[in-house]
């Protein structure tokens, strides 16, 4: 819990609470696990979930697996669906 | 000349919404903003992160949304205790609400401390221990932000925040903020330009802005080819680039991505500059101009000094005025350089030491200052050494043989 992990429960379902030492709890649910933690990324322009193994800038990223906000390689590269993202504004 | 407005400043984040990244930071940040009043929830919140992510701003957006009045401080410059508290003691307590609350709308105040890990040195005696008892006796909310709360000297003031970790900008939501403002700015890039543009960045949002900008200038429709000048962030660039990129800018916005690049001497560069202005202005009224901006400068490079770097946007602002009084008269020149004044300091330096070690023998023996013994004593001396080179004087004031012969040859000093 010291590492940012909260425990609900009356879902009984674990949620990261705090992201500053998201390096050192990725890596120690890893080692209790014995299975690599990996979080989805969510799309904040479709919404849709994917993973960063996806991501072509995964050599490059700093924060890869982390539960952090992204955009999806397809919206990336769909300028129609991203001019209508626009018209948002 | 295009509207000169720095992209930085026009797409600066107005609301928490619109700054790119780092959402789990932003809602940790709105919960403790909205949970200041209970008794629970710590008084100050550490942002704390790489440069370009979103601290500053998301402080700015947070307080305008919410209806507070920011008190801002930069840390860096005013980090004596002295300081301090001239400054957080009254914009912290209710007493001083109705003082620096300006608008009748205002929920209050927020204290800002930005750059909190600047604060070191005997400079800023006191700095820390001074902010904590704000912090401590606060009774508005108080935000701090740092590049590394690591530093030993922030130990005691991360016991009494909250810390807010800010990470580096993703490569594909750093693209997506270019792609918005080549929209808007009406740029056409190729996707793969954005693309180099964000991972020369280093995750820096402010770094990859003012790079579209610079490199937009001189093309409205960007390829990838065009991104191949921009330096790495962590290439030095030398005063000779510089100067030649200075000089040749077609824009404010161009001068002043390129000094925010350089690593040169800010003092060297205004010499530099003041140097080479009547060579790339030979318009007596433009030169005028050039020379008006570069005053204005050096009076805040003054101002700057060694701690007031939120100046700096400034300087950067007038020289690059400077550097674009007329962009379309720009034809290549030779550089002066290093600058004038500093080959003639180089030239003297010799002399210098010798007269400032015969000035400390003359003081020490006459009781005198460095100051009074070289205006009031050394014409006298000089004088008297050459009517007699090897008289008992040079020895009482323990003159070398050849101090003795510079004090009696010396024309002038």
């Amino acid at each position: 819990m010291n590492l940012g992990l909260d425990y609900n429960r009356e879902l009984g379902v674990f949620s990261v609470k705090n992201c500053n030492n998201i390096e050192k709890l990725m890596d120690t649910l890893t080692g209790i696990l014995d299975t690599e933690v990996v979080f989805l990324q969510s799309c904040t322009r479709c919404g849709k979930e994917f993973p960063c193994a996806d991501c072509k800038y995964g050599e490059l990223c700093t924060t890869k697996n982390l539960p952090l906000s992204c955009v999806c390689p397809q919206c990336l590269r769909d300028r129609k669906q991203f001019e209508e993202y626009l018209e948002k504004f | 000349m295009r509207n000169d407005l720095l992209w930085v400043e026009k797409y600066r984040p107005k609301k928490i919404e619109d700054i790119v990244g780092n959402e789990e930071a932003k809602a940790t940040f709105v919960e403790w903003l909205r949970g200041k009043r209970k008794s629970k929830t710590k008084k100050a919140v550490l942002l704390y992160g790489p440069p370009g992510v979103g601290k500053t701003a998301l402080a700015n957006a947070a307080a305008k949304e919410y209806g507070f009045t920011i008190i801002e401080m930069n840390a860096s410059d005013t980090r004596s205790e002295k300081a301090i508290n001239a400054v957080a003691k009254p914009a912290t307590s209710y007493v001083a609400l109705d003082a620096f609350s300006t608008s009748t709308q205002s929920k209050g105040n927020i204290l800002f401390l930005d750059e909190v890990d600047g604060i070191a040195g005997n400079e800023d005696r006191g700095g820390v221990s001074a902010i904590i008892e704000i912090v401590e006796k606060s009774q508005v909310p108080v935000i701090m932000a740092a590049n590394d709360p690591d530093i030993d000297k922030l130990r005691p003031l991360k016991k009494v925040c909250l810390l807010i970790r800010f990470q580096q900008i993703r490569i594909p939501l750093l693209i997506a903020l270019l792609q918005r403002i080549c929209l808007l700015e009406h740029v056409k890039a190729e996707f793969e330009a954005l693309e180099h543009i964000a991972q020369n960045s280093r995750g820096d949002v402010r770094s990859a802005i003012n790079d579209l900008q610079s490199l937009s200038e001189q093309n409205r429709v960007l390829t990838l080819q065009d991104t191949m000048t921009l330096s790495s962030r962590n290439k030095d660039i030398s005063m000779d680039e510089t100067l030649r990129g200075f000089f040749s800018a077609k824009s404010i916005a161009e001068a002043s991505a390129l000094l925010s690049r350089s690593n040169v001497d800010y003092d060297e560069l205004l010499m530099s500059v003041s140097d080479n202005l009547p060579k790339r202005y030979t318009n007596p009224e433009e030169l005028a101009a050039a020379y008006d901006f570069v005053s204005q400068a050096d009076m805040y490079r003054g101002r700057i000094g060694t701690e007031n770097w939120h100046l700096l946007k400034y300087f950067y602002n007038s020289m690059s005025q400077a550097a674009s009084v007329a962009p379309e008269s720009y034809l290549p020149f030779e550089f002066i350089t290093p600058p004038i004044r500093i080959i003639t300091l180089f030239w003297t330096k010799g002399k210098r030491s010798t007269l400032d070690a015969i000035c400390g023998k003359i003081g020490a023996q006459c009781h005198v200052s460095h100051e009074k013994a070289k205006h009031d004593f050394v014409p006298y001396v000089k004088t008297l050494l050459q009517q007699k080179k090897s008289s008992q004087l040079a020895s009482w004031f323990k003159f070398t043989p050849e101090e003795a012969d510079f004090l009696a040859k010396m024309s002038r000093y």
